[in-house]
């Protein structure tokens, strides 16, 4: 029988595959063919996405699709001759987006139906924790995690086993493990479609985690904003629990753990682990002093360990194939895959998981087709707010922990940020500590002021009030922060701002002194005018401005009242001729 | 646990192992600032202000989390750290928004504490108000008269209606002190072998001599004229200033050792040189003694005399012929000093001559007023551009003027109208157009271009070394007296560390100081300023009484009653302001948007500001981990962080159970108790240790006071609790209460010597262990109320008193302990009557310790003592035990029985409030209204 396929994670769903799955469900009545869901496979810009195969499993993927085209598709796999939705199948260079990839965290997105367990099951799924349970002392699936090199994705790259291990030696028999899936990087999904997309292998990778740590009881801290993840993750728990995967004496062993899923009431920083411990214990999400780190004195005061969606995501594969296998990808200090979401300018935007060890020109050039509308590329944000930038001249950097650190960008938890020529970099820089300041819990001076004096710095620079040592100010307080500031959120805030100042301090330096803006996005510095030599009076802009600020007669020049102009930029959006200057 | 040995800025330390930097470093005497650290709470790590270098390490580390470990060499005060904490205090003050200090203080040219003082006055303590103005102005009545008070400039009651009457308040206290029984004797350091010369025994030199010498060293003061005083006496009139009076103030200088040698002359009679050799430093003070010229032809006759010259003259009781028509050239106070001085010395047509017009004069408007009450004529906008000679008349040519642009100074530049002029035939003219120093005998020392001798602004210095100079005679020239006294005030410091060996330099502190928005203002009532009494125009233009009659009492107090309490309440113990100067903060830097939320305080026992308060946490967190409650929360994120009382309520109506932990550990003025005073002011208190006496508990107190006036009671004991009676209780320490009548204690005295053994004493629920005590020693029958409410239950069963349910009939008098006398404990004594009534024949009331003699209290507290001065009856108690022959004994027999008896008693006190407010749910039935009613309780006894 054939198989249609929609793609229904959030970003196909926001995109409409609901409404193609029911309308291809309407045309099904008579059930010729299967018609099923599976996740996010990362093609987001070409969602929603319908996958045909045939009965030898043979794929035909069709893109962009409307409800609208759900009669033709159910008629052309009805017919089994899908000539008549050619029109919709992929292009060969889109379809490059994933061949170019090597996926293991996400390895079932968008190939398995989330919601049937049997589907992950098919694909070698809990094998690796009956393998674990069986056949393998904790120390020794430390010890596979370890060889694998698999470091903590979340972030801050630190190594999984390392955790795991400090976990296990911490004195005490009630130990928990935490999943934090708390992803609220702006620009940042990974974590979101692995839950949507493959939650059993989120299961199946805090089982051994919790086997390896000796923890009875498993957590998944997910934030509010991701019902559909929530609603999948709950229904594969309670899949897991009736088929005996969850609870009490798995597989008939020794071991036994059960899992919960708590929902984050919405706040950045309980993505730091201990912000995080402490909104799980009901309290107000503030991180504490480490030490004592989670791993002596978490989660209730108890050995606790925390890792990302996408570390669990590695470690089912890992123990099934090898930690040497995952080590043989990447570079010296950074092994196996990473995932990127890759947002922005980008011409082809979605989740990449590609080996260590490539360049973001790879990433960003071959995989996502460089810039969109034929723009300059300007620069890229890593890490989202905890983040850099990183600018043109380095885009052959290779992704690797230590060499991304070196740009003064991080890793991050995959977050990546593509800007074009039209980018203010102070306004960007502008955008994420004002992310980082709202976000801030209040705790500690450094964050709570800091940011706020930062933010005020730059809020001047982009309105044409900078004062001469602005930047050596702003740079003072991103040296004090970083070495005063209590947590990862607070320390890390600067980094777009110093970043932006290392490699773009001519734009700051226009903004100050010549109260300009290089890139034309501050609406405080720019004016717009009409080119009297270009406009030839069709009127579309004077239509089109919201204030009405555009005077003139037909087939005659206009002209923009600027004491009126609110800078909205539609009148250059609408002009056809070029003749809406900035300035 | 192990000791180990770690290196802190170079002291080597032995800790024990697993103490934190913190830790290690406080219990050996070395200062790491903190702002959210107590031991009682764990760790926090907001503030970011303990960092520290550990060599190796980095990272600044935080000393309150990081665990010493052997051989860590630590470093507290590198350039690296002292920054961090400078950024981080300039990002706190940057956020901060209130005035540590008063605008009046600051205003002030010698930031005398006007408010304090002021606050001082309103509670009725005048020696402590002299004490307090005494720290910076040592001739008080003679300057609250003449002070043309800068501060009131500033008083921001002018935005209410007018600014308080700060100058008299301060003569009016000052006056106060010399009258009392018990005038204010300012300390002295032991002699420092150290001498000082002063040159000029006006305001400036007598500050320098006044804090030099108590300060231990030996100060001569020379002076050119036949009596200290200088311009006070010599410039300014009796009429405003009595010389009795300043004599009187000059006496108490002179009387703390000041040597004073008059007619000394500079240059003639001693050089300055001789002066440099003979004393180890010497301060100039000489003043401006010269009459400023015009330099307009004729000015040089006889019958043109200057200003200054001519009060001077007055003032030394010579003859003063200036006939019946005089004119006065100027439009500053000595003008205004010299027409009031020529009214009254005969003048018929006194005339003041002023070039601008009344608006511009800067003579103080009240002087000014005062003068046409006398009949003074003034003719503005007239100018003299020459003196004639004529008939034996000074003829006094004078042109016309208008009013043109600005100066410099702001006011309109007067402009001559061309052509107009005027004659004026006069006997005398008297030009008070200003005054310079003269420099003869000062040679030696470099002058500035005005003439006046170069004073270094900050360190006071001349080009001469160990010369030092001060007011009037230096820099920018005459100014007025207190800025005068300010400078030497200053330079008394610098002068006291330069003969220590040190050099230093004034640096003007840093405060943090608001702009309330003209709204905040609508809040206070009118009451409009107190009108100083004055011998009327006729009364006075014949003589030299002085003109102000000076305040009442009740006047005065209800003026300083209308201060708005500006300066922060808790500038003396706040944190913050501590370590802002300590790093020399500046953050202006840093300025950008600030918290203003003038949130109201809503409960009558804790003052909260949240616009001061530092997010240090540890008030949620005390109110949490230290008494288990939650009555205070953090909510918002980021920059709108806020503390709150759960659901924004007021505390009254959570669940707190005021002990006022969070008040305590409070690092800066967000949090406050509101000192039971008729006037909270911010001073300095002076601590007593005591004994709460509110219930049996024997809780551990530290009373607070100044004078005679109990401030606050902060605890005293390991946990650092009190309960709500003994935390803020003590507000019936400074309202008196009525005692009960002797005709009434002679009628129980009666009934007890009638029934003799037959009596009974019954003790109420809030009886205090000296009161079960001395009744169960004094009284052949003792009962005690020992129901589950009481709060004297445990310490009746630990005397072994029996309970009063096993009462069985006998006659009884019952002592009723009503410790607490607001309107809701009044009910409950009623209602406590009531529940008595039914076996009780006689009931007494005893008043809490401090609002009466301290017989039951402990001896040595001193506060509580002065406070019971003004009763003059002893408690019922002992007055009922004196009537039935039993000896009353004294606190500290009682209490050194009870320590020796009961040694359980020592640490008893914090368990029985933990045990009483948090297990039991609170001890509310006598505190609160919202409680078990006291019939509920007599039923369950």
């Amino acid at each position: 029988m054939m198989k249609v396929v929609v793609g229904a994670g959030s970003c196909g769903i926001a995109a409409g595959a609901q409404k193609v799955y029911d309308a291809l469900k309407v045309q099904n009545g008579d059930k010729v063919f299967t018609l099923t869901v599976t996740g996010c496979n990362g093609m987001c810009f070409l969602e929603p996405i319908v996958d045909i195969y045939d009965e030898e499993n043979n794929l035909t993927r069709l893109v962009k699709v409307t409800a609208e085209d759900a009669e033709r598709i159910a008629n052309a796999v009805k017919s089994g001759d899908l000539q008549s939705v050619s029109d919709l199948v992929i292009s060969d260079e889109d379809a490059a987006f994933l061949t170019k990839q090597t996926r293991i965290a996400l390895r079932h997105c968008g190939v398995i139906n989330p919601e049937e367990l049997s589907d992950y099951e098919a694909t070698d799924g809990y094998k690796a924790i009956r393998k674990v349970l069986f056949e393998m002392t904790p120390e020794q699936v430390i010890e596979e995690i370890k060889i694998s090199g698999l470091a903590g994705r979340g972030g801050a790259g630190f190594p999984t086993w390392f955790k795991w291990n400090a976990a296990r030696s911490s004195a005490g028999n009630e130990k928990y493990l935490i999943c934090n899936a708390d992803e609220g990087d702006p620009g940042a999904f990974m974590d979101r479609a692995v839950i949507e997309g493959d939650p059993h292998s989120l299961i199946e990778g805090m089982l051994i985690g919790a086997y390896a740590i000796g923890a009875k009881e498993a957590i998944v801290y997910v934030r509010a904003e991701y019902p559909l993840a929530i609603k999948r993750l709950e229904n594969a728990i309670k899949q897991a629990e009736e088929k005996g995967y969850l609870g009490a004496h798995i597989f008939g062993s020794d071991f036994s753990c059960k899992m919960r899923i708590k929902a984050g009431a919405g706040a950045f920083v309980c993505g730091e682990e201990t912000a995080l411990i402490e909104s799980l214990e009901g309290s107000r999400g503030m991180p504490r002093l480490k030490p004592p780190f989670p791993a002596q004195a978490g989660y209730w005061h108890k050995p606790s360990n925390i890792n990302n969606v996408e570390t669990f995501a590695n470690v089912a594969w890992i123990l099934l194939n090898g930690g040497e296998k995952f080590a043989a990808m990447g570079t010296e200090g950074s092994k196996g895959t990473k995932v990127f979401a890759l947002t922005g300018k980008i011409r082809r935007g979605g989740l990449v998981e590609i080996p260590m060890g490539k360049t973001l020109r790879d990433v960003i050039f071959d995989i996502g087709g460089g810039i969109r509308g034929g723009k300059q590329f300007k620069a890229v944000q890593m890490g989202g707010p905890s983040g850099g930038c990183i600018p043109a001249d380095l885009l052959d950097t290779v992704i690797d922990y230590k060499a991304l650190g070196a740009t003064g960008a991080i890793m991050g938890s995959g977050g990546m940020v593509v800007m074009d020529e039209d980018t203010c970099m102070v306004g960007m820089a502008k955008f994420f500590l004002d992310f980082t300041a709202k976000e801030s819990c209040g705790k500690c001076v450094h964050c709570r002021l800091g940011t706020k004096r930062m933010l005020e710095v730059l809020t001047r620079i982009t309105e044409g009030n900078g004062q001469a040592g602005d930047i050596e100010l702003l740079e003072e307080l991103c040296y004090s922060i970083k070495d005063g500031a209590l947590c990862g959120l607070g320390q890390t805030a600067p980094n777009p701002v110093l970043t932006t100042i290392q490699y773009f301090r001519d734009e700051f330096e226009a903004h100050i002194a010549e109260k300009k803006c290089p890139a034309g996005e501050c609406t405080a510095l720019v004016t717009y005018e009409i080119n009297p030599d270009k406009c030839i009076g069709c009127t579309k802009c004077a239509k089109n401005c919201p204030v009405g600020a555009i005077t003139g007669a037909v087939k005659s020049a206009h002209t923009i009242d600027t004491s009126i102009c609110i800078k909205c930029g539609k009148c250059a959006e609408n002009c056809r001729f070029g003749a809406v200057e900035v300035h | 646990m192990s000791k180990i040995t770690i290196t802190i800025d170079n002291h080597i330390l032995t800790v024990e192992e697993g103490t934190t930097l913190l830790t290690a470093a406080t219990q050996n005497h070395l200062k790491i600032p903190n702002l959210c650290y107590d031991g009682r709470v764990e760790l926090y790590g907001a503030c970011g202000l303990c960092v520290v270098e550990v060599e190796g390490t980095p990272k600044l580390l935080r000393a309150c989390s990081t665990k010493a470990t052997d051989g860590m060499v630590v470093h507290t005060d590198t350039d690296r750290v002292v920054r961090a904490r400078k950024v981080a205090l300039e990002l706190l003050l940057s956020d901060h928004d209130g005035d540590c200090k008063a605008p009046c203080t600051k205003a002030c040219p010698a930031n005398t504490d006007c408010q304090g003082y002021v606050g001082l006055i309103a509670n009725g303590e005048y020696n402590e108000a002299t004490r307090l103005i005494k720290e910076k102005i040592p001739l008080p009545s003679s300057i609250g008269r003449v002070c043309p008070h800068p501060c009131e400039k500033e008083c921001r009651r002018r935005f209410v209606d007018e600014p308080i009457s700060i100058a008299f308040l301060k003569s009016f206290a000052s006056d106060m002190d010399m009258a009392s029984a018990t005038p204010y004797v300012p300390s002295v350091e032991p002699d420092s072998g150290k001498t000082v010369a002063v040159v000029g025994g006006g305001p400036a030199g007598l500050t320098a001599a006044y804090f030099l010498r108590r300060q231990g060293h030996s100060v001569t003061v020379f002076d050119a004229m036949p009596k200290m005083g200088g311009m006070l006496r010599y410039g300014i009139p009796e009429y405003r200033l009595p010389k009795a009076l300043l004599d009187r103030e000059i006496a108490q200088i002179a009387a703390l050792g000041v040597t004073m040698k008059n007619n000394v002359q500079i240059g003639k009679d001693v050089s300055l040189a001789d002066l440099q050799k003979d004393f180890d430093a010497v301060i100039l003070a000489a003043g401006a003694w010269s009459s400023s010229k015009m330099r307009v032809p004729g000015e040089e006759s006889e019958k043109v005399l200057g200003g200054i010259d001519f009060l001077r003259t007055v003032a030394l009781g010579a003859p003063a012929d200036i006939g019946k028509t005089v004119a006065i050239v100027g439009g500053g106070n000595t003008a205004m000093d010299a027409c009031r001085t020529a009214v009254r010395l005969g003048a018929e047509n006194v005339y003041v001559i002023y070039r601008r017009t009344r608006d511009e004069m800067p003579a103080e408007d009240v002087e000014i007023s005062e003068a046409e009450e006398e009949g003074v004529q003034f003719k503005y906008l007239t100018s003299p551009i020459a003196f004639k000679e004529e008939n034996g008349k000074v003829v006094a040519v004078l042109q016309k003027m208008q009013l043109g642009a600005p100066d410099q100074s702001g006011r309109r530049r007067p402009e001559p109208i061309a052509g107009a002029t005027e004659e004026l035939p006069l006997d005398t003219v008297i030009m008070a157009i200003g005054q310079y120093p003269n420099l003869e005998g000062f040679e030696s020392v470099e002058a500035t271009k005005r003439n006046t001798v170069a004073a270094d602004e900050e360190t006071f210095r001349t080009s001469e070394e160990g010369v030092f100079a001060v007011g009037d005679m230096t820099n920018r020239g005459a100014s007025i007296a207190i800025a005068a006294i300010g400078e030497a005030q200053k330079a008394s410091v610098i002068v006291d560390r330069y003969l220590n060996g040190e050099a230093a330099r004034y640096k003007k502190p840093y405060f943090v100081e608001r702009n309330p928005a003209p709204e905040f203002f609508d809040k206070f009532p009118k009451a409009p300023r107190a009108k100083m009494p004055q011998l009327s125009a006729e009364d006075r233009k014949t003589n030299f009484k002085e003109v102000s009659l000076g305040f009442s009492e009740d006047a005065a107090k209800k003026e300083a009653l209308r201060c708005l309490e500006c300066g922060c309440h808790d500038y003396y113990e706040c944190k913050l302001i501590s370590y802002a100067n300590q790093y020399d903060v500046n953050p202006a830097r840093f300025a950008g948007e600030k918290h203003q939320r003038n949130e109201e305080n809503v409960n009558s026992l804790i003052s909260r500001n949240t616009d001061k308060c530092i997010l240090c946490g540890l008030c949620v967190r005390v109110c949490e981990e230290a008494m288990g409650k939650t009555n205070l929360g953090l909510i918002g994120r980021g920059f709108h962080t806020i503390v709150s009382p759960e659901f924004g309520l007021p505390l009254e109506e959570s669940n707190c159970m005021f002990c006022g932990q969070c008040v305590t550990v409070c690092p800066t003025g967000a949090l406050r108790e509101k000192e039971p005073v008729i006037k909270r002011v911010p001073v300095k208190e002076n601590s007593v240790s005591s004994v709460c006496n509110f219930c049996s508990a024997l809780c551990k107190t530290d009373l607070r006071f100044v004078g005679k006036t109990v401030m606050r009671s902060l605890p005293a004991g390991d946990k650092g609790l009190l309960c709500k009676g003994g935390r803020f209780g003590i507000f019936s320490a400074n309202n008196q209460l009525p005692p009960v009548s002797p005709e009434k204690l002679a009628e129980i005295a009666d009934t007890v010597k009638k029934y003799g053994d037959s009596v009974a004493v019954v003790l109420g629920p809030t009886a205090t262990m000296e009161e079960l005590y001395f009744a169960k020693q004094h009284f052949p029958a003792a009962y005690a109320d020992m129901t589950e409410f009481s709060a004297a239950k445990d310490g009746a069963k630990l005397l072994g008193i029996t309970p009063v349910s096993e009462y069985k009939g006998e006659k009884l008098a019952i002592l009723l302990d009503c410790k607490k006398h607001d309107a809701v404990s009044a009910e409950y004594t009623v209602l406590l009557s009531n529940a008595y009534a039914d076996f009780a024949d006689t009931q007494i009331f005893t008043a809490p310790f401090t609002a009466n003699s301290g017989t039951y209290l402990k001896g040595e507290t001193k506060a509580v003592q002065r406070a019971a001065i003004s009763s003059q009856l002893p408690t019922a108690l002992a007055a009922l035990a004196a009537l039935c022959g039993a000896k009353a004994v004294s606190a500290e027999t009682v209490f050194a029985d009870l320590q020796t008896a009961y040694p359980a008693l020592a640490n008893r006190a914090e368990d029985a409030i933990i045990e009483k407010e948090i297990v039991r749910g609170g001890g509310k039935y006598f505190f609160n209204d919202q409680s078990v009613s006291v019939a509920e309780f007599c039923e369950n006894d």
